[in-house]
């Protein structure tokens, strides 16, 4: 059973690409909370995600964003004010600085430009701010990032391997720059999609992580003994675990979830993230062509 | 700086912008000045080499408009994802494309403006023939760049040039009314004509119209506003009206206009038109000897006025009229003369004259070039012999048979002297 109020909702979505199903047709819920995408490069998580940001179109089925089917096109329009998104290797304009950055994207999201400062202080860019980004360090760059596809604070944000520069640095400072990341993506928005090449990345902090490959969404079991290589969520303050599986509850409309504490929404410069996601995947979806897998719905829940 | 204004700016650091102003503006100039008339500077065709730079701006602006909307969308990311209208960065792209194509052009029309008054210019600018010109600059931009949009390839932006330069290269001047369908393929305005200011409204309405027709339908698919469908309506009413009208003026672009000519009063009175002022002293200095020399006879003149080419060339009343090449080509005055010359002949008794040669023999004194070898070489010795006062009333006597080219071995020779009669009062 999918949840009417998850994030995400698809309906025997498909997703193709280049004559190729990057995923077949399957059914799946996205609630809140930290969900993390996995696999190898070339498998198709760009465009999956991107069919998440309503930015492609599911080659079938129907795709429901926020509560709004994002193949009408009302729907699409009143739910990207309410997305986030980074692309993988995000891009910029030629010596742009990270204040032009945010107040580009505050122009489009229809932020004011006090609004938009407030939020450069919150992901601590505001002394960066009028250093290029080309000639900022990844990390910091990466924060500007954040910051420009989330200063309309957004209800959903989808992040396209975020860490990957910085896992490619494998240095000291890449690690202390990713542990004081990973809990800023996390508070970033009620429900937070993210993207990495290998699922042992993304297990430690994400509530869940699916993997792709084949066409197909799986979910990663991480295995008992595999040690983390990435640093683990910090604990919780006041955070709630929220399986809408097991309660049914929807979220509250600020986005913390049913029973947070009053004001915990998903703000940077809070103390810690301070909610966890609950997800939940019915698969494998029967496309009607196909004649494989399970009939929609009939999938077990996370 | 405002919201808007910031964002402009930021998006006008793009690659594509910076590099179509100079490229624009390069190939503009260039044209425009390989086209221009040499030694004549009238403003009618000066506004034809600006709308003709545009036959090769346009498709060069359209293929960089593609390739902006094709390569150019690193921030679509942040744009896309917006409460504003999902035309909005469609839409400030194309402003900053313009505004680079009209930079550009704007500088192409200076430099032509201001090399046509430096040569004395003639007529007047005309504000409708650059309208004309920029509206047909920007259809380019927004075909190109909407074409960018709706297909996002590479083989785009080469496909749009290639588009547009054809429909540019296969309406030549002149061929029909399809060439003043803009950017209008127009034929060089002869002098004493002047380009038809309903034709250049209708050619500016014709390309703006077709520019808002492109961006309100676009803008109304990608926002899904049904309000749009009124001016979208309207703005195709436009672009048929303006077709039906420049399909009802036949392909003519010109039309025929009176110049105040420019003159010069002494010795003789010349004008000509006022493009070709400059050549007012070369013509005084050519045709005053054959003036001199026709003084006193029925062919006799003290006028000389260019005339349209369509005109024929006469002499009479005292007014000589000639014919002079738009580009005043080297000669001209020789030829202005000749033609005076050729003016004074009977041109049906002429085709077949009695005894050739002995007009050629009084033409080469009338233009000043040496005498031809004829026949009768009597004839041809004694004419030479006479001083230049005895020929002009030779040729005040003889004048009815030069001009029918009639002149024998007789009208040469001396007059025979009578015996003289002594009165007889004398005797």
């Amino acid at each position: 059973m999918i949840a009417d109020h998850s994030a995400i909702v698809a309906r025997g979505m498909g997703v193709r690409r280049g004559g190729r199903w990057l995923l077949r047709p399957v059914a799946f819920g996205i609630a809140e909370g930290v969900v993390g995408l996995a696999g190898p490069p070339g498998v198709g998580k760009s465009t999956l995600l991107a069919t998440f940001a309503t930015l492609r179109r599911p080659h079938s089925g129907r795709l429901d964003i926020l509560g709004h089917d994002t193949g009408d096109t009302r729907g699409r329009r009143a739910v990207r004010a309410r997305i986030g998104y980074l692309p993988g290797r995000f891009r910029w304009s030629r010596n742009m600085t990270a204040e032009e950055l945010v107040a580009y994207s505050a122009y489009y999201k229809r932020v004011r430009a006090p609004a938009a400062r407030d939020v450069m202080k919150r992901f601590g860019i505001a002394d960066d701010s009028r250093t290029e980004l080309a000639l900022l360090p990844p990390d910091v760059r990466l924060r500007a990032g954040l910051a420009a596809a989330c200063v309309h604070e957004p209800e959903l944000v989808v992040l396209d391997d975020p860490l990957e520069e910085l896992y490619a640095g494998r240095g000291a400072a890449d690690e202390a720059a990713i542990a004081e990341l990973i809990p800023l993506i996390g508070a970033l928005a009620p429900t937070v999609v993210v993207s990495a090449a290998r699922p042992e990345r993304l297990a430690p902090w994400c509530r869940h992580v699916l993997t792709l490959a084949r066409g197909r969404l799986t979910q990663y079991e991480p295995r008992p003994t595999a040690p983390a290589t990435v640093p683990t969520m910090p604990t919780v303050a006041g955070g709630t675990a929220h399986v809408l599986a097991a309660t049914g509850a929807p979220p509250h409309r600020d986005g913390a979830p049913a029973g947070a504490p009053a004001g915990a929404r998903g703000r940077p410069d809070r103390a810690g993230p301070p909610m966890f996601p609950a997800f939940r995947a019915a698969l494998p979806f029967r496309p009607p062509r196909l004649g494989a897998g399970r009939p929609a719905g009939s999938g077990a829940g996370v | 700086m405002s919201e808007l204004g910031r964002v402009l700016r930021l998006d006008a650091r793009r690659a594509a912008l910076l590099i179509a102003v100079p490229l624009l503006t390069g190939i503009g100039i260039v044209t425009a000045w390989l086209s221009l008339v040499p030694g004549v500077a009238y403003w009618d065709n000066s506004t034809v080499i600006l709308i003709g730079s545009v036959r090769l701006l346009g498709p060069v602006a359209a293929g960089v408009a593609a390739w902006a909307a094709v390569r150019e969308r690193g921030l679509d990311y942040l744009r896309d994802l917006s409460p504003r209208s999902p035309a909005t960065g469609a839409l400030l792209d194309l402003a900053l494309l313009a505004a680079a194509a009209m930079i550009a052009y704007g500088t192409v029309t200076a430099v032509v403006a201001v090399e046509t008054a430096l040569r004395q210019a003639a007529g007047r600018p005309s504000a409708l023939g650059m309208l004309a010109g920029a509206a047909a600059l920007l259809l380019h931009v927004a075909a190109g760049y909407l074409a960018g949009r709706l297909v996002p390839r590479p083989v785009t932006a080469v496909a749009v040039m290639a588009l547009a330069g054809a429909w540019a290269a296969v309406r030549v001047p002149g061929a029909s009314w399809w060439s003043l369908l803009p950017p209008a393929a127009l034929e060089e305005v002869e002098l004493f004509t002047a380009l038809r200011a309903r034709v250049l409204a209708d050619q500016a309405l014709w390309a703006a119209a077709g520019t808002a027709s492109l961006v309100l339908a676009y803008v109304a698919c990608t926002a899904r506003r049904a309000v749009l469908a009124v001016p979208l309506a309207l703005a195709l009413a436009a672009t048929g009206a303006a077709t039906a009208r420049l399909h009802a003026s036949g392909g003519d672009a010109a039309a025929p206009a009176p110049a105040r000519p420019a003159c010069r009063h002494w010795p003789l009175q010349i004008c000509v038109h006022p493009a070709l002022r400059s050549a007012l002293p070369a013509l005084m200095t050519a045709v005053t000897p054959l003036a001199t020399r026709l003084s006193g006879t029925p062919g006799e003149f003290t006028r000389v006025v260019q005339r349209p080419a369509a005109e024929p060339l006469t002499v009479a009343n005292g007014t000589a009229s000639i014919h002079l090449d738009d580009a005043l080509t080297p000669g001209y005055e020789q030829r202005a003369v000749q033609q005076i010359q050729n003016a004074l002949a009977d041109p049906r008794s002429c085709a077949a004259p009695r005894h050739p040669g002995y007009r050629e023999l009084v033409d080469a004194w009338l233009l000043g070039r040496r005498a031809p070898r004829i026949a009768d070489a009597t004839a041809a010795s004694r004419f030479a012999s006479w001083d230049e006062e005895r020929r002009r009333s030779w040729l005040r006597t003889n004048y009815a048979q030069y001009r029918r080219c009639d002149l024998g071995p007789s009208d040469f020779r001396p007059p025979r002297r009578l015996p003289v009669r002594v009165p007889r009062d004398r005797r």
